[in-house]
């Protein structure tokens, strides 16, 4: 199948490999080498080339790298996923850059962001995080998936019967990229068909039988302690100005303005923006409103 | 040695005493293995195993070094899965593995008993954000001799009380080891429910009360 195309989505200029504690993640690059610093990070289940719509947007004043996360797109699977990993291989890679970066997250990947700009503040500029402020108190709840309010023990009891039947699991190949487009469209009404066939392409591939996704099946299969009020509470650490940009429409995927208000009223130097007509998918609804955004808070 | 697989990970089971009855599953400490068990397990009426978690022992480390205790309670479920209902003896890290295997899996754990250890303490009873620090989670020094360095981060996990002690009043039955060592916030709060009870005297008496633990 020959690679879709969508207006105003540019291939990376170049592609590279990144060793972050052995494993080896796919870094996407957009812009003068010489320019500075930006670096972005994709949410759960995505992969960095869901910034083709707005990395060459940013391209004209920064060498704009999108990293995409262990276990997603064509970065290598781990044997076990947890959140501070993925938070140490941002790190790594702003450690390998060699001066200070400008750093953008989306959903998971920002709040990502904002954990690595607690953890390394020498090598963040400025922050910006994208609808990344965690989940709602009660947790998500996508359509057709009931709340899970039982004790941790039950729950735990369930995920290690999942344990037991996942070992050496795959994925069911969907006949057509067609139908990976329509179950994703499912999680993602707001998304176009086109978009998703031109993004889901570069996240999936073509074996035997169908199309089948390259995020490792085993990742979201973590479980662990965690209350609502952790989050929030460190973000009073932050040295650098962060922005924190959501869509204006209601999403699934959409944190709640009174909670992500309450959590954002940790952070010491705060800027908002809004960007009307876009719900959780800020940067591939309106890449070009969410570029205008970012630019104009982005220092030189 | 059995080999049993976690995920995508081969680990190693050792049986440590032959024997008919009710089997003793052993956990370890962070940086030991199952041999740590050779001497205990003699000390059990029926057959014993014990397990080397990933990254320890004769298992394999976990690519991308994504330790945490709910993980190696797989590793620990995968070796219940191989040798049926047992009773568990956990140290260190070991015992907080056995405290949330039991709670989760009543049904296949009559009981543990659960020692100090390396890793019993954890990374405290909530995120502090003030050490919440990349030091934290890559600050390898001193690895563990013959493990994978990356099980420090075993040290380091958040174990917030009322977790542990959901999964104390899950379990069946848990004996907790008395004695001059330091008791971080998750097991004086499973000492302090009623949920578990205090072991009687040494590992020999604490195994001999664990022994009458009925499995279903």
């Amino acid at each position: 199948m020959t690679e879709p195309q969508h207006p105003g989505a540019v291939a990376p200029e170049r592609s590279r490999f990144f060793l972050s504690d052995g494993v080896r993640l796919r870094v996407d690059e957009w812009g003068d080498p010489s320019a500075p610093p930006l670096v972005l990070l994709h949410g759960a289940f995505d992969h960095g080339r869901g910034f083709d719509l707005l990395a060459p947007l940013l391209a004209s004043r920064f060498h704009v790298q999108a990293l995409t996360s262990r276990g997603h797109g064509d970065s290598e699977w781990v044997d076990s996923y947890a959140w501070w990993s993925d938070v140490c291989d941002v790190v790594n890679l702003l450690r390998s850059l060699g001066r200070p970066v400008q750093l953008v997250g989306h959903s998971r990947g920002g709040g990502q962001a904002t954990d690595a700009a607690l953890w390394a503040p020498e090598l963040v500029r400025q922050l910006v995080n994208i609808d990344g402020f965690g989940p709602p108190p009660e947790g998500f709840a996508p359509p057709g998936v009931p709340l899970d309010r039982r004790p941790p023990p039950p729950r735990f009891r369930d995920h290690l019967d999942r344990r037991r039947r996942s070992s050496g699991r795959s994925w069911r190949p969907y006949p057509s990229l067609e139908d990976l487009v329509e179950r994703r469209r499912e999680q993602n009404p707001r998304l176009s068909r086109e978009w998703l066939r031109y993004f889901l392409f570069h996240g999936a591939r073509e074996v035997e039988g169908g199309w089948i996704w390259k995020t490792d099946p085993e990742f979201a299969g973590g479980f662990g302690p965690w209350k609502p009020e952790w989050i929030g509470a460190s973000w009073k650490g932050l040295r650098m100005p962060m922005l924190a940009m959501v869509g204006t429409e209601p999403d699934t995927w959409r944190l709640d303005d009174a909670v992500a208000s309450e959590r954002l009223a940790n952070v010491p130097q705060l800027a908002r923006a809004a960007v009307p007509g876009a719900g959780h998918f800020v940067h591939m609804e309106r890449p070009r409103e969410t570029a205008d955004a970012l630019l104009g808070f982005l220092a030189p | 040695m059995i080999p049993i697989q976690h995920g995508r990970v081969s680990l190693a089971l050792h049986p440590l005493r032959e024997g008919a009855g009710r089997p003793l599953l052993c956990l370890h400490a962070v940086g030991g293995s199952a041999r740590d068990f050779r001497d205990a397990a003699q000390r059990w009426p029926g057959p014993a195993f014990g397990l080397d978690f990933s990254g320890h022992g004769d298992s394999q480390p976990l690519r991308g070094g994504g330790y945490f205790p709910e993980n190696l309670a797989g590793d620990a479920d995968a070796a219940l899965a191989r040798i049926g209902p047992a009773l568990l003896l956990g140290a260190g890290i070991g015992a907080y593995v056995a405290l949330l295997l039991a709670g989760a899996r009543p049904d296949a754990v009559a009981g543990a008993l659960l020692l100090p250890g390396a890793g019993l303490e954890g990374g405290g009873a909530a995120p502090d954000p003030a050490s919440n620090t990349l030091a934290r989670w890559t600050d390898f020094a001193a690895p563990p001799p013959g493990c994978d360095p990356a099980v420090r981060r075993l040290e380091r996990d958040i174990r917030p009380p009322e977790y542990a002690e959901a999964f104390a009043r899950a379990a069946r039955g848990l004996l907790l080891a008395e004695g001059d060592f330091p008791q971080p916030p998750w097991w004086q709060a499973i000492r302090s429910s009623g949920a578990a009870s205090p072991a009687p005297g040494d590992l020999e008496a604490g195994l001999a009360r664990l022994a009458t633990f009925p499995i279903r």
